[in-house]
C-alpha cells in the first residue's frame, strides 16, 4: 500500500490552529504512508498538481487529503486523483477545518484530534475499492412550483429555451402577490403593466402547461427524473369551454356580491362565482362550493348555467383530476405568507378599524381596488394624516428576528402614493431606513423632499385619542430628538413582514430538501449555491427562499431556470456509486428493511430476496444498519472502511497503546 | 429688571462631548455579564423602552438612552442619573423589547451599584428613601412610616417638612400615623444574621 497523505493550510484557517508540520511528520510515520506534505492552498491548481504528480512519481494507490469538508471539495480531488489515472474512489478526504480548527482554540489538542482523524483516514483509505459512476438519462421536462412573479419567469425562461415546463399554481390564477401590488418600487412602476405582458405570455406560450387551481401530492424519483402527482382541485367550470365572457357572475342568483374577497383581503365582496381579478390568467371563471347556493342547498335556479347554455362551461359534478407528470428538474417558487398583524396587540390591528397592513393599503391604492383607487378610511372619509409603522413582525424576537428586507421600501412608496393621492400628512415610524439597492437611496431622498416625516424609532404604542375624535395617536420615542412624541393620525398603516408559507413545513417534506432556522427553504450555499438544494435537481427561486423584492426574485428565477437547464440539456445525470446493495446469498428474506427506505428503492423479488434499485438508492445507509443477517453492504462504507476508520480513531486512547477491538460481526 | 434677570441667572453651560478616556468599556462588559443584564449589547436603540415607559416623559435619560450609556461605558452618567431611580418597575419596556432585553433588571443592577458607589443624585429622594427604609428595617425589623418619612424628608429637602406639617398633623389626630418605632421581638438575632450575610 502506498498512500499520499496532503494537508491543507488553507491559509490560517486550519494551520493556524493546528501544527501541520508536525501532523505531516506523524502522517508520513504511519504504516503504508509513502509521502506526507502540506500546502498552503491543496484546492488551488498547483496543489492539485502535486497530487497528480505525486501519484506518477512514487506510484501512489491511496490518497488521503487533510482539508475543508468533503462538501466542498471531495469532487475537486477525486476529479485530481482519476486525471493522474487512479480510481477517483482511492481519494479521501479528512475535514480538519470544520471538524477540527474552526471548532478548537487548544493548539496541541487540536493538533492531536488532527492526528487522529488522519490516522483514521489512513487506515480506512486501505480498504477503498474502485467504483464507477453511472449514467441516467434525464427527462426534459421542468416543473415549476408556484405561480407568482418567480415561477412566471423561470418558467418563461426555460420555455424560450425550448424545454416543456409544468407551472403549477394553487389559486385560481397565476400572478401571486405581485398581482396585488398597485406600483413597484423604486421607479414607481405599475405591478400589473410589467406583470400582466408576462401572465399572457405564459398562457400562449406553447411550450408550457398551466395547470392553475392545483397542488403536488406527491414527488417520487431522483434527480432528472422525478414522477410528480399534481391534484387539480375543481373550479365547477371546464377550463376548455369557458371563455371568460364573465356573464355568469352578472346572472348569479346572487344579486348583490356578499363573500369577502381575498384577492382584495376582504375589503371587498365577490360572488360565489368569481374571477379574482380582471387581468387573471387564465380568463376562467371558478365557483366557490363553501358559498354557492347549489352546493349548499342542490335548490339554486342556476341562472348561471342558463347564460352559458352555449358554451355549457358549468359543471357542477366536476371532480378533482390526477395526473401524473415525469420531470428532469423541479423549481419551487412557491412564495412568501405575509405576517398577521393582530400578533401584535398593542398595534390594535383587528380592533381598531383604521389600523391596515400594507398589504390592504396596496389594494385601496389600486385603480381596480375595492375603492377604485381612493385612499379612504373605512367611513369613507379621507384621512388627514397617516402613521407607517416599520417593522411589524420583523426584527424582534417576539415574531421573526431576520429583517424581512422590503419593508422600507414599499412603506417610502405608499407614503408617497398616500401623500399623492390624500395631501396627508405621513409620518414614518422607523428603527432603520434599509435603502440599499439600485437607485432606492434616491428614492427615499425624493420621498424625504416631499415632505413626508421620518420619526426614528419604533411605534411603542396605538390608541384612540382621548378626546373622541376617532383618530388614533401613534406613541414612539423620537430617538433622534430624544423625546416623546404623540402623534394623531386617521390611519395606522402596519409595515408587516414576510414569513416562510404556513404550509413550507409540509412542502420541504413533500419535495425532501430542508429548511433554515426561520423557516424559508434552505439553499445549498448562501453565496455559491444560492439557488440550489441539498436535493439534487430541485432549485429555488424567489421567495421561499427568503424575503426578497422583485429585482432580485426576478434574478434569482432566472438563475433557478439556468440551473434547471444546466441539467436537462446535458441529456444524462451522473450517479454517485454510494449506493447499497444486497447480497442475495445471506438474504434471508425477512422484509425488514422494505418500509424502511425513505426512497422506495427496495422491492422483494420472486426468489423471496431484497432487491434495491440503485437508480433509486441514494445512499443513507438505513437499510445496512437495519439487515439483522448483515446482508446489505454499502459502496463506500462497507464494514471493514468503517470498523477500521474507527479503530484508527480510537488507537490514541486504547489502553496500554494497543488498539481498541471493536465487537463486531466483521 | 430683565437686565438683571439676565445678569442672576445666566444658563449654565454643559459640555456635551465625551471623551473615549472616559468611557470604560470593561464596566460595559461586566455590566453585561450580571444576571438578568445579557443581551445589552444587542440593543437596536429602538426607542420602544422609552415609547412603552410611562414615566420616561419626566427622565433625565429614557431607558434607551441608559442602555446606551452603559453599552458605551460611561458609568457615571448611567448611575448618576435620576433615571433609574424613577423607573416602577413595571415591566413594559421589558415585555415589549424586540432584543429581549431586561431593562428593568438593568435599571435594579444600576440602582444597586450606585448605592454602593455612592454615585446617586444627592438629595433625590427615591435613592434617599430606598436608603433609609433599608436602614430601619435592617435596625428594627420593621418601617416605622413616621420616622422613614422624616428622615427622608431631612436628608433629601427639610424645607419640605413644612409643607408636609398640615398633612402629617391630620394622619396624626386620626390614628393614621403613629410616632411609636415598631420593632420586631428577637431584633438582635436579626442583626447578627444581617451582618454575618454582609461579611460574606
Amino acid at each position: 500500500m502506498r498512500t499520499g497523505v496532503y494537508v491543507c493550510h488553507c491559509g490560517t484557517n486550519i494551520a493556524g490552529t493546528i501544527d501541520v508540520h508536525a501532523l505531516i511528520g506523524y502522517a508520513g510515520s504511519l504504516p503504508g504512508v509513502a509521502l506526507a506534505r502540506e500546502y498552503k492552498y491543496m484546492c488551488s491548481d498547483p496543489g492539485q498538481e502535486l497530487i497528480r504528480q505525486d501519484i506518477c512519481d512514487y506510484k501512489l494507490d491511496r490518497v488521503v487529503v487533510a482539508a475543508c469538508s468533503p462538501h466542498l471539495h471531495e469532487k475537486t480531488f477525486r476529479q485530481a486523483v482519476e486525471q493522474a489515472g487512479l480510481n477517483p474512489f482511492y481519494c479521501h478526504m479528512v475535514n480538519l477545518r470544520e471538524h477540527d480548527s474552526w471548532v478548537h482554540a487548544d493548539k496541541p489538542a487540536a493538533t492531536e484530534k488532527a492526528m487522529d482523524l488522519v490516522r483514521a483516514a489512513v487506515r480506512r483509505v486501505k480498504w477503498h475499492v474502485p467504483l464507477e459512476r453511472r449514467q441516467v438519462p434525464v427527462h426534459a421536462e421542468v416543473l415549476v412550483v408556484g405561480g407568482g412573479i418567480a415561477g412566471i419567469d423561470a418558467a418563461l425562461t426555460l420555455a424560450n429555451a425550448g424545454k416543456h415546463v409544468y407551472l403549477v399554481e394553487r389559486e385560481p390564477t397565476i400572478g401571486g402577490h405581485m398581482a396585488q401590488f398597485d406600483k413597484t418600487f423604486p421607479t414607481l412602476d405599475c405591478a400589473a403593466c410589467i406583470l400582466t405582458p408576462k401572465m399572457t405570455a405564459v398562457k400562449a406560450h406553447r411550450n408550457i402547461t398551466l395547470w392553475t387551481y392545483s397542488e403536488v401530492r406527491q414527488v417520487e424519483g431522483y434527480v432528472g427524473n422525478y414522477s410528480v402527482t399534481v391534484r387539480r382541485k375543481p373550479r365547477y367550470v371546464i377550463e376548455k369551454l369557458c371563455v371568460g365572457c364573465l356573464e355568469c357572475i352578472q346572472a348569479c342568483v346572487y344579486k348583490q356580491a356578499k363573500v369577502p374577497d381575498p384577492f382584495n383581503l376582504g375589503l371587498s365582496k365577490r360572488k360565489p362565482v368569481y374571477i379574482p381579478f380582471p387581468q387573471a390568467v387564465p380568463q376562467v371563471v371558478a365557483i366557490d362550493p363553501e358559498t354557492c347556493i347549489e352546493f349548499k342547498s342542490g335548490k339554486c335556479k342556476k341562472t348561471c348555467v342558463e347564460v352559458c347554455a352555449e358554451r355549457n362551461a358549468i359543471d357542477f359534478k366536476q371532480q378533482a383530476e390526477i395526473q401524473t407528470i415525469q420531470v428532469g428538474a423541479i423549481i419551487l417558487a412557491t412564495g412568501f405568507d405575509v405576517f398577521d398583524g393582530a400578533r401584535i396587540p398593542y398595534y390594535g390591528y383587528g380592533l381598531y378599524p383604521n389600523v391596515y397592513t400594507a398589504l390592504e393599503i396596496e389594494r385601496l391604492v389600486n385603480a381596480s381596488g375595492p375603492t377604485g383607487g381612493e385612499v379612504v378610511l373605512r367611513d369613507g372619509r379621507k384621512p388627514a394624516s397617516v402613521g407607517i409603522v416599520h417593522c411589524v413582525g420583523s426584527r424582534d424576537l417576539h415574531t421573526n428576528r431576520y429583517c424581512s428586507r422590503v419593508c422600507c421600501m414599499y412603506s417610502l412608496k405608499l407614503a408617497h402614493l398616500i401623500k399623492e393621492k390624500t395631501g396627508a400628512d405621513v409620518y414614518n415610524f422607523y428603527i432603520d431606513i434599509r435603502a440599499p439597492g439600485k437607485a432606492f437611496e434616491e428614492f427615499y431622498n425624493r420621498v424625504a423632499e416631499e415632505g413626508v416625516v421620518f420619526v426614528r424609532g419604533k411605534a411603542a404604542d396605538v390608541y384612540p385619542a382621548g378626546n373622541g375624535d376617532g383618530r388614533l395617536i401613534v406613541q414612539a420615542e423620537d430617538t433622534l430628538l430624544g423625546m416623546i412624541r404623540k402623534i394623531p393620525v386617521d390611519m395606522v398603516v402596519l409595515a408587516t413582514g414576510l414569513e416562510p408559507r404556513a404550509d413550507a413545513n409540509d412542502v420541504r417534506r413533500l419535495f425532501n430538501i430542508g429548511c433554515s432556522g426561520d423557516g424559508f427553504f434552505l439553499e445549498r450555499h448562501p453565496k455559491l449555491a444560492p439557488v440550489n438544494t441539498f436535493a439534487d435537481g430541485i432549485f429555488l427561486a424567489g421567495c421561499c427562499q427568503g424575503p426578497k423584492d422583485i429585482p432580485d426574485t426576478v434574478a434569482q428565477s432566472g438563475a433557478a431556470a439556468a440551473q434547471a437547464l444546466a441539467l436537462i440539456d446535458a441529456g444524462v445525470v451522473e450517479l454517485e456509486p454510494n449506493t447499497a446493495h444486497v447480497l442475495e446469498d445471506a438474504c434471508s428474506g425477512c422484509k425488514t428493511c422494505l418500509p424502511l427506505c425513505p426512497y422506495s428503492a427496495i422491492s422483494f423479488v420472486e426468489e423471496k430476496k431484497a432487491r434495491i434499485n440503485e437508480v433509486l438508492c441514494k445512499g443513507c445507509g438505513t437499510c445496512v444498519a437495519a439487515c439483522p443477517s448483515g446482508s446489505i453492504r454499502q459502496n463506500l462504507f462497507e464494514d471493514e472502511e468503517i470498523f477500521e476508520e474507527i479503530d484508527g480513531l480510537l488507537a490514541s486512547a486504547a489502553v496500554g497503546g494497543g488498539p481498541v477491538r471493536i465487537q463486531g460481526d466483521l | 429688571m430683565k437686565a438683571l434677570r439676565a445678569f442672576w441667572f445666566r444658563p449654565e453651560m454643559r459640555r456635551k462631548m465625551k471623551f473615549q478616556r472616559e468611557a470604560d468599556p470593561e464596566w460595559a462588559q461586566q455590566v453585561a455579564q450580571r444576571p438578568g443584564c445579557e443581551g445589552l449589547f444587542s440593543c437596536l436603540q429602538c426607542g420602544t423602552c422609552s415609547g412603552t415607559c410611562p414615566l420616561s416623559i419626566y427622565m433625565d435619560f429614557a431607558p434607551r438612552r441608559i442602555i446606551g450609556l452603559v453599552r458605551e461605558g460611561f458609568r457615571e452618567d448611567a448611575l448618576g442619573c435620576q433615571t433609574i431611580w424613577l423607573c416602577a418597575s413595571c415591566y413594559a419596556c421589558a415585555v415589549h423589547c424586540p432584543r429581549q432585553i431586561r431593562i428593568t433588571d438593568v435599571m435594579y443592577s444600576l440602582k444597586r451599584e450606585a448605592l454602593q458607589y455612592k454615585l446617586y443624585p444627592r438629595r433625590f429622594p427615591i435613592p434617599v428613601l430606598a436608603q433609609e427604609f433599608y436602614g430601619i428595617v435592617s435596625d428594627r425589623g420593621r418601617s416605622s412610616e413616621f420616622w422613614l418619612v422624616l428622615r427622608m424628608a431631612l436628608h433629601s429637602n427639610p424645607l419640605q417638612l413644612l409643607t408636609l406639617i398640615g398633612t402629617g398633623w391630620r394622619l396624626f389626630r386620626t390614628g393614621r400615623l403613629s410616632l411609636h418605632k415598631e420593632q420586631i421581638e428577637h431584633v438582635k438575632e436579626l442583626q447578627a444574621e444581617l451582618a454575618g450575610r454582609r461579611g460574606t
